[in-house]
């Protein structure tokens, strides 16, 4: 059986208040691309920090390839492309300074890589970093991150700064490099990314793991929009449709319903016995939907509980 | 008044730190008047004689005093003269940061943005610190007034009110010039130009009380309008006139500033060289120095060391100068001569040489020290260090590479200003022992990682109040010796000021205890700091 990529056990990191990071289980498999979802200050960043031994951790272990993230944690390096949230400043050091001086920790990078990224985005390493741009400080952290051939590459929020042609080709890169055998764990809070290159994704909120689910299962769940017209002559069965299970968010005006629909739509149809609709429009859902949904149940968990 | 309000609670931390300081210091100084002055007339007339002499062996940094046998006459010329320091590089290190600093921050885009101008912006940092630096000033002499009023020998109010004044105004025009600077450089270079001329402006007028052809010159400098001013002492002047050109260069320049402000880019200076064309390149460097542990270190900082090293090396040689000029005519008094003929043990030039140079020279090597700190804290705070640790690299390499450039650094620094001692001592004739004056600089090296040892220590247990700790400890050691003698302190109290380590080994050779207790300090230091940095979350 091959070692996962990533493996979490409890990990948590609590910086009191109830900020931080909650017993974490997670698993990463080898070539997987993974999503982590999550809004601004929901744990995606103190996950990282962790995997990456930057921060010890309150309780829980992390493990990557096996190897244990705060013992092994140069080990562990040896085998990570690593993109912080936000670059930090190199003042007058030119970007082909700044490569040479952060492979030559790392004992060496590989020139053609080098190359062949920052060609790909059109990214001058002869310039400053204080001239740079923030699109072009990504883009040096994206070379920075790919430059070693590394077998796992963790990316907090990569393309945040990209133009769209530059997000595609980033896109491509890390399509390449999952077909090249490496593993990605990848921090995002704009959904459509994570659907553009994820094969799993996990949504973290409040420091705790919400859910972890394949994209076509996220697909699956069904929280429709559904849009009703009924005839003129038929009554709008406005009480029978609040009442069937599933059904959420009723409104109705004249002759028209809205509604949405979780999981099945076999309530909401025996609702609509008897009735003559003329028209009935379901919305696919989106994922931020699914994201609002998970939020939501969340929340009304919470306040149930209180 | 929002944006006084805004410039205020910026610039807190360095009010509520310097007028603590100067308070403490002038207290200090006035206490301590009364602890050494003696109490008869006698016993004042011989203190007040001695320090006049003490004032002369200083006159190249501060005017010699003005009726020293009294408290006001003291404090004028102890505290009130060395803090002109104080106030001019808390100018330079607050206009530049509201000149240049904050712009780099994104804070000035945000408050044009909120619809403030540019003029009214500039306006209320001018007001703040002004407001800021009068306060400062009123807290050094409160300081004074409690230590003399503990004596029993108060000083007028209104000379420590023009104390005061004068002394709020010389960091006014400091503030006011280094924002006029400010707008005609790069960011990252406006503490080190604006300080430079600063520096010059400051021994123009000091250097003219030794050399005569400056004389036509110090007119320019500010510092020069300060000194006609000493209020505190009986008998002393409160010059208004001299005043009012302070406040009024203050204007001009800050006026400038403003026009400048208005007229250039954010983010850029007022002129600037076109950018020089050059190929674009994907390629990372090839130089090999960024692959070995240290060099890569100081390769980075190499034209911030070499800056060092030449600045240190100026002074040094200015002070072997002055030193021939300070010693001949004191020799040329047959009772001195007697006296230190006696007293001084081998040569006299060489024994004042190891005084002025190398009191001084420990100073810039403690600032050097400081400055390497604070790189690292900063390392630390805006991310790179989270960068660098994302690498296959232990921290305790982190650790010990940064304590290794800065080793070497102040290495590259003490061996520069060494040569410019020894070849200026063989110009100006003064019989240096070349192994006393080898000792005396390299010692200057554990005497620096001292300092680096303790910054160490803090930056990785809080590294966003490192250099503000650091400079307490330093500015706290430099006061035990400045101090101890005074109030008779015990000499294990003294033995705790890194300065009284180092001890005198251009003249006495190496105190080898001192030598021990420095290395100590330093392995323990730098250990402590291995041990914190294992421990502690980065960028959390």
């Amino acid at each position: 059986m091959a070692v996962a990529a990533i493996r979490t056990s409890k990990l948590s990191k609590d910086y009191g208040l109830g900020h931080g990071l909650f017993d974490l289980d997670l698993e990463v498999s080898p070539q997987e691309v993974f999503g982590y979802l999550g809004p601004n200050g929901a744990g995606k960043s103190t996950t990282i920090r962790g995997l990456m031994g930057m921060i010890q951790p309150t309780s829980g272990s992390a493990q990557i390839f096996g190897l244990d993230c705060q013992r092994d944690s140069v080990a562990v390096k040896r085998k990570v492309g690593y993109l912080p949230g936000d670059m930090p400043q190199f003042g007058s050091l030119r970007g082909k300074d700044v490569v040479a001086y952060l492979g030559g920790l790392r004992g060496g990078a590989d020139p053609q890589v080098v190359h062949g990224i920052a060609e790909r985005f059109d990214l001058d390493l002869g310039r400053r970093f204080r001239e740079y741009s923030s699109g072009n400080k990504r883009k040096l952290g994206i070379v920075l991150a790919f430059m070693h051939k590394p077998e796992l590459l963790i990316l907090d929020e990569p393309t945040s700064g990209l133009d769209p042609l530059n997000q595609q080709e980033f896109y491509r890169l890390l399509r390449e490099a999952r077909d090249g055998g490496a593993t990605v764990f990848l921090s995002s809070h704009v959904l459509s990314e994570v659907e553009h290159v994820c094969d799993r994704v996990g949504i973290i909120r409040s420091g705790r793991l919400v859910k972890v689910a394949e994209l076509e299962e996220l697909h699956g769940i069904r929280v429709h929009r559904v849009e009703i017209e009924f005839a003129a002559e038929s009554s709008v069965p406005e009480a029978a449709v609040r009442s069937a299970a599933g059904v959420d968010e009723v409104a109705v005006v004249n002759h028209r319903l809205s509604c949405t629909v979780k999981g099945s739509f076999e309530p909401l149809h025996k609702a609509l016995e008897g009735t003559i609709v003329t028209n009935l429009v379901s919305h696919e859902p989106s994922l931020e939907e699914i994201f609002l949904t998970f939020y939501r149940e969340d929340v009304t968990t919470e306040l149930a509980t209180s | 008044m929002t944006a006084i309000r805004l410039a205020f609670r910026l610039g807190r931390w360095g009010l509520v730190g310097f007028a603590g300081l100067g308070f403490f210091a002038a207290t200090l100084q006035a206490v301590g008047f009364f602890q050494v002055a003696g109490h008869t007339a006698a016993e004042r007339a011989a203190f007040g004689q001695s320090m006049t002499q003490l004032g002369t062996q200083f006159s190249i940094l501060l005017p010699p005093p003005v009726r020293p046998d009294t408290v006001g006459g003291y404090v004028q010329f102890r505290a009130f003269g060395s803090l002109v320091f104080l106030f001019a590089i808390w100018a330079l290190v607050s206009a530049s940061g509201a000149a240049r600093g904050d712009e780099e921050r994104g804070l000035v885009e945000v408050m044009l943005a909120s619809g403030l101008s540019r003029i009214r912006m500039l306006a209320a940092r001018i007001a703040a610190f002004a407001c800021a630096c009068l306060l400062v000033a009123l807290a050094t002499s409160l300081g004074m007034e409690i230590g003399a009023v503990g004596g029993g020998e108060p000083v007028p109010l209104q000379a420590a009110l023009e104390a005061s004044i004068v002394l709020a105004a010389l960091g006014l025009s400091c503030y006011a010039l280094t924002l006029l600077v400010a707008q005609f450089t790069s960011a990252r270079n406006a503490v080190a130009i604006a300080g430079s001329l600063l520096l010059a402006l400051f021994l123009v007028n000091s250097l003219s009380r030794t050399f005569d052809w400056l004389q036509t010159w110090r007119w320019l400098s500010p510092f020069r309008y300060y000194e006609l001013s000493r209020p505190l002492a009986p008998g002393g002047n409160f010059d208004a006139g001299a005043a009012l050109v302070l406040l009024a260069a203050s204007i001009v320049c800050a006026s400038l500033a403003a026009l400048a402000f208005e007229r250039r880019d954010l983010g850029s200076p007022l002129l600037r060289l076109p950018a020089r064309t050059q190929p674009v390149t994907y390629d990372a460097s090839a130089s090999p120095v960024w692959r070995i542990p240290v060099v890569r270190g100081v390769y980075d900082q190499r034209i911030g060391i070499i800056v060092w090293a030449a600045g240190v090396a100026t002074l040094a040689a200015v002070f072997v100068v002055l030193t021939k000029t300070l010693v001949q005519p004191l020799l040329a008094i047959p009772v001195l001569r007697h006296y230190f003929d006696t007293f001084v043990h081998g040569d006299v030039y060489a024994s004042f040489l190891g005084f002025l140079w190398f009191n001084v020279a420990q100073l810039l090597m403690a600032g050097f020290a400081i400055a390497q700190v604070a790189r690292w804290s900063s390392e630390d705070t805006d991310g790179r260090l989270e960068l660098i640790l994302s690498n296959p690299i232990a921290r305790m390499n982190v650790v010990l590479e940064r304590a290794g450039v800065l080793t070497v650094g102040a290495l590259f620094v003490v061996a520069v200003s060494g040569v410019a001692v020894g070849v200026e001592a063989r110009v100006q004739s003064i019989d240096v022992d070349s192994t006393h004056l080898l000792g005396a600089v390299l010692l200057l090296v554990p005497f620096t990682l001292v300092f680096a040892a303790v910054g160490a220590v803090i930056a990785a247990r809080i590294p966003r109040a490192t250099v503000g700790l650091l400079g307490g400890f330093a500015f706290a050691s430099y006061l035990i010796i400045e101090l101890g003698p005074l109030f008779k302190w015990p000499a294990w109290a003294l033995d705790l000021s890194a300065f009284k380590l180092y001890g005198e080994p251009l003249t006495n050779g190496i105190d080898e205890t001192g030598l021990v207790i420095m290395s100590f300090i330093v392995i323990v230091g730098f250990a402590a700091s291995i041990v914190f940095m294992q421990r502690r979350d980065v960028g959390a």
